[in-house]
């Protein structure tokens, strides 16, 4: 399922069913198990859930970031631009990786080579996808990482990771990725490693970058206030599903499914009494080497029903734009959880 | 950059007066005298030797005698060789063994790099197996054994071959190098290989390979620009007590292949007793040793920007 | 939607909280636990502990299962290569044979028929052959390589004149190996024909029985007759250049290198742990102090005062040098492990656990016992493994130039420069101690690199 219907343009990267498993010596793990998400160009789609969920396996597999051996993608399709670049790697003459799609990841500290200039890392890329000369591939890294607010770009580029700290690293691999004006960025939490200051501020630097060069972004985070600053779509994933996806709206003032409620009523906020405490989601996420056949959350939730531990939830929109993956949204189902969002509530 | 050469180069001096000053008192430990060894010495070497070194006078003074002349660069005459200077033994001898041990560091090193390399990339392949295996074996033979076993196979192909290949022995050409060199390095080599193959694993599954693959750089230059330069550094690091552990362990080539180094006559010395040679050779290779591994750090520290600024 | 069709009011009912807890798969694991588990499967690892084991046994309990004393020489058996048993057979003492006289039937420049006259031993070797009108005499050769046609003969033993002389004995002492014969005829200018006959002889140990008591192989020469069958001193491995049994002085000398190569480690680990812990906890200008000694001690060119300390120590007559080369190894070998034991302590005492156990309230001894011990045992363990063959070749090496244990102590290393010398002919007296060395070192490698894969913290959980 695409987008929302009230863009007509079709999706920059629309993936599909993707199925990824491991090897390990435990046995195999399934750590991405049928996920559909889709970007459209100039928006953010903000992919969220707690650490193992499998949100950075999936991104990083269609980036063929993953070892294969021991990873393996069993099923699904990623189309840019119409082309399926998990079996491609080159679409309309052009190199995907670097070039139509940028990347940056967690800990920017050990992202980038020690023993070479930050400003070569950056003409690397325009050198191998533009064919640019070292001297044209350095001016333009220069102009690129001014792009990024980095001040005396000129000094800083001849520098060496070492002696930028690591919000400056940053925005270092940020014109890493955008160097080649690429069609989508893939951000994989950006800003987890970062101060609270500094995670403002690049987030900013992101949305000021999109709005320029009209690219879409994938970030992956874990935290919701990035999510609710950034994010266009959501999409909220669970033992290796989707299990809700909209617009930041739908998912955050009308939330469908119960793992994101419990997301929600786990946040703090200044309002929260001392004697109130904190409200943690009970349990613990299931075990991918035995997947369960039923609902991922079905442990946890507080409203689980009979037939959630045996069959797999089907695929429910609520509203337009706006699906979950949870049997509260069958017509038979009781009308428990008055906090949850149905079909045709306001 | 320069204080810190300054400083290791002080540094380095101290040592080598505390190599001086064990080496003096390991000598003075030895029981008996040494002029007493009436083969060694002729009356006119005793009485220039007693003269020059006070071996009449207290051990003290003898330390600052010694420590003088150290100073000074002269190491002495020789017990057994009459009229022979330690100086011009060693300058003699030296060039030879520094040759060997260069071309075998040299060996070592590039052997090192490729084969660490091969195995890294074809992990679990049979390049690697192969590699690996002969890597064991290469650690494992004594070099000694293997000496003798390189000497015995020159000496089979040559006589296949019906007439000589490389010399067996001896010293003089580039012909005479190469196979006591290849000797000598094969240990070293043998572990550097394995030094780099775990640097090479440890940097193929880190996250700045990671961000190269995500750059979609082609495989060839992810490895030369980003692997193999992050990964050398361990190697270059060992470089210099490998060249320590080259240059020792050079005595057994020597003696093997009859090369007229340092390490042969060291070794002849000690079975003669002759005591200012032994020591000359000890204080002159310590100080050789801890300059050697000055250099190779001042080395690292181009290779490793990070280490500049320390 | 067949939905609808599929479930049933019941199934909406809410769950019972009982069936909805899911049990982990995996069992817990503590960090020995895991380091075990991942040792044995490490096949080489295992495998090198079990020579390992093997070698320690073959050193301690070899020399009470073969009980062959390793510096007695057995001078019949000089630089035997491995081999079965060999045998001797006990004959009459030699008695002078007159020989034969042929008068010649027969022209020709070649004798014919050259045969033994009596079985061929060791003792005395009796040719007999047809003669030839025209010669004036013969000449008798002996090789150990068949002549051939390339006509060499090899050693001339004797020569007889007359043409009717149609014998010749052989009583230089021989091998028990084949031989070959040549008879030529000689002319009456005393010049050799070109043409000769050859016989391949193979001559049998023999001794007469009072011999077989001199040399220790029978107690009673009354009780040996003539015709049977006494066997020699068995060596398996076969003998070194001296007859000294290689495979006694194989076990000694595992004794030898073992208990130097695993002692010597030992000593210098405990004393660098000790001297790095001490400046690790007290950190300050006595760390300073006491590493900067240890430095100083690391720079000192290692062989050389290996040597020198061995010169200094001295080496009585009759002192085998096992202590002095042990003394030496720890002297030179603490300062590594200090700084490697000071370094850890160093580097897990900024460790967060430490902090979070001091804010819990932890006190300096359960930190040490609880925290610091268990992680540097690891790093401990691994240098140990690791010292063990680097010790053993040292040993080895300078046993090798003659810089090492004293003979007539056996020491692998030792064995193997006695080796050297005869490494063309008798390969085996080199082969059999390098096998050995390399072995031993080869098998501590694998279970020092097995030991540091399990132990290495990083690699829990991941494969």
């Amino acid at each position: 399922m695409t987008g929302s219907p009230v863009l007509d343009a079709p999706a920059v990267l629309d993936v599909a069913d993707l199925h990824v498993e491991f090897d390990t010596y435990g046995g195999v793990v399934q750590a991405v198990r049928g996920a559909s998400f889709s970007v459209h160009a100039g928006k953010t789609l903000a992919i969220v859930g707690e650490s193992g969920c499998g949100k950075s396996v999936s991104v990083q597999s269609i980036m063929g970031l993953i070892p294969m051996p021991p990873g393996r993608i069993t099923r699904g399709t990623a189309l840019l631009d119409g082309v399926d670049i998990i079996r491609q790697k080159i679409v309309n003459g052009q190199d995907v990786r670097g070039n139509r799609v940028g990347m940056i990841f967690q800990d920017p500290m050990s992202a980038l080579n020690p023993t070479m200039r930050v400003g070569d890392q950056i003409a690397e890329t325009l050198q191998v996808h533009r064919g640019y000369s070292k001297r044209k591939a350095f001016d333009r890294a220069v102009e690129v990482l001014t792009l990024t607010n980095i001040p005396e770009a000129e000094k800083r580029a001849r520098q060496y990771p070492f002696a930028f700290s690591g919000g400056m690293l940053q925005r270092a691999m940020i014109a890493i990725a955008i160097a080649c004006e690429p069609a989508v960025l893939i951000a994989d939490e950006p800003t987890t490693a970062l101060d609270v200051t500094i995670q403002a501020q690049i987030l900013d630097l992101l949305k000021a970058l999109q709005a320029r060069n009209g690219m879409a972004i994938v970030l992956i985070t874990h935290d919701l206030g990035v999510v609710a600053r950034m994010a266009d779509e959501v999409a909220v994933m669970y033992a290796g599903e989707i299990v809700e996806k909209g617009s930041v709206d739908d998912v955050f003032y009308r939330a469908a499914h119960p793992y994101t409620l419990g997301l929600k009523a786990a946040m703090p906020s200044s309002t929260t009494s001392k004697s109130e405490g904190l409200r943690p989601i009970e349990g613990t996420p299931p075990d991918l080497f035995a997947p369960p056949t039923g609902c991922g959350y079905f442990a946890r939730c507080p409203h689980a029903m009979r037939l959630c531990g045996p069959s797999h939830p089907f695929r429910f929109d609520v509203d337009p734009g706006h699906e979950a993956l949870c049997w509260l949204h069958h017509p038979d189902a009781p009308a428990t959880a008055p906090e949850l969002h149905r079909r045709g509530q306001a | 950059m320069l204080l810190y050469t300054l400083k290791r180069l002080l540094q380095g001096i101290v040592t080598v007066w505390f190599i001086a000053t064990a080496t003096f008192i390991a000598m003075h430990a030895v029981p008996g005298d040494p002029l007493a060894n009436e083969r060694a010495t002729t009356e006119s070497i005793r009485r220039n030797l007693e003269e020059r070194y006070g071996l009449d006078r207290p051990v003290t003074e003898q330390y600052f005698v010694f420590l003088g002349n150290m100073l000074r660069g002269d190491f002495g005459i020789s017990f057994t060789q009459e009229n022979r200077r330690v100086n011009d033994i060693i300058l003699e001898n030296f060039p030879v063994s520094a040759t060997l041990g260069i071309l075998a560091v040299a060996f070592a090193a590039f052997g090192g790099v490729l084969w660490g390399a091969l195995t890294a990339i074809y992990r679990n392949r049979l390049p690697d197996l192969i590699i690996t295996f002969l890597v064991i074996l290469g650690i494992s033979v004594p070099s000694f054994v293997v000496a003798a076993l390189g000497q015995l196979v020159l000496v089979d192909i040559n006589a296949w071959l019906g007439y000589s290949l490389l010399p067996v022995a001896g010293w003089g050409s580039i012909r005479h190098m190469i196979v006591p060199s290849m000797v000598l390095g094969l240990g070293t080599m043998a572990y550097l290989t394995r030094l780099m193959r775990s640097s090479m694993l440890e940097i193929t599954s880190s996250d700045f390979i990671r961000t190269a693959r995500a750059k979609g750089l082609p495989p060839t230059r992810i490895f030369l620009k980003h692997q193999l330069r992050n990964a050398i550094l361990p190697v270059v690091t060992v470089l210099g007590p490998a060249i320590a552990a080259i240059t020792t362990g050079g005595f057994v080539v020597e003696l093997v292949f009859a090369i007229p180094g340092l390490g042969r006559s060291f070794v002849q010395s000690v079975q003669q007793l002759d005591y200012t040679v032994i020591m000359g050779t000890t204080v002159f290779y310590g100080a050789f040793l801890v300059f050697m591994v000055i250099v190779v750090d001042l080395l690292y520290g181009l290779i490793d920007p990070r280490v500049r600024l320390e | 939607m067949s939905v609808v069709e599929r479930f049933a009011p019941a199934d909406f009912e809410p769950a019972l909280i009982e069936r909805r807890v899911q049990a982990l798969s995996r069992p817990s694991l503590s960090y020995w636990q895991d380091a075990v588990r991942r040792l044995r499967g490490n096949w080489r690892a295992t495998a090198s502990l079990g020579v390992v084991i093997g070698l320690v046994a073959f050193a301690l309990a070899g020399p009470w299962l073969w009980r062959v004393d390793p510096s007695v020489q057995d001078l019949d058996q000089l630089s035997l290569g491995p081999a079965l048993p060999s045998t001797a057979r006990i004959v009459e003492p030699s008695v002078p044979w007159a020989g034969v006289t042929t008068e010649p039937t027969q022209s020709g420049v070649a004798v014919t028929n050259l045969r033994l006259a009596a079985p061929a031993t060791t003792q005395t070797v009796r040719l007999v052959w047809e003669p030839v009108i025209d010669a004036a005499g013969y000449a008798i050769y002996r090789n150990i390589y068949d002549p051939g046609s390339e006509r060499t003969l090899g050693l001339p033993i004797g020569d007889v004149l007359g043409a009717n002389r149609a014998s010749y004995e052989d009583q230089l002492d021989l091998d028990p190996r084949r031989y070959w014969y040549s008879v030529v005829a000689v002319d009456a200018n005393l010049a050799e024909q070109t043409e000769y006959t050859t016989l391949a002889v193979d001559a049998v140990r023999a001794v007469s029985p009072e011999e077989a008591v001199a040399r220790g192989w029978a107690q009673n020469a009354a009780a040996l007759g003539v015709g049977d069958t006494i066997t020699l001193p068995f060596h398996p491995l076969g003998t070194d250049y001296l007859g000294r049994d290689m495979l006694a002085r194989l076990m000694y000398g595992a004794r030898v290198s073992l208990f130097i190569g695993v002692v010597a480690p030992v000593l210098f680990v405990l004393i660098g742990i000790v001297y790095g812990s001490i400046a690790g906890f007290v950190g300050g200008r006595l760390d300073q102090m006491l590493m900067r000694f240890a430095e100083f001690v690391i720079a000192l060119p290692f062989l050389l005062f290996m040597i020198l300390f061995k010169i200094a120590f001295g080496i009585g007559p009759g002192e085998s040098g096992v202590i002095p080369m042990l003394v030496a190894l720890v002297i030179l070998g603490w300062p590594a492990t200090a700084r490697l034991v000071r370094g850890q302590i160093l580097q897990i005492r900024q460790e967060g656990y430490v902090s979070a156990s001091q804010l819990l309230g932890a006190r300096t001894g359960y930190l040490i016992f609880r925290h610091m011990i268990p992680n540097t045992l690891g790093v401990i363990l691994v240098t140990l493994t690791f010292a063990v063959p680097s010790a053993i070749f040292t040993e080895a090496f300078l046993s090798f130039i003659g810089m090492g244990v004293a003979p007539p102590t056996p020491s692998w290393g030792s064995m193997a420069n006695e080796g050297v010398r005869t490494m063309l002919s008798h390969p085996h007296e080199l082969i059999f101690p390098a096998v050995f060395i390399s072995v031993a070192v080869l098998a501590f490698n694998l279970l020092g690199d097995g030991l540091r894969d399990a132990l290495d913290v990083r690699m829990r959980g991941r494969e």
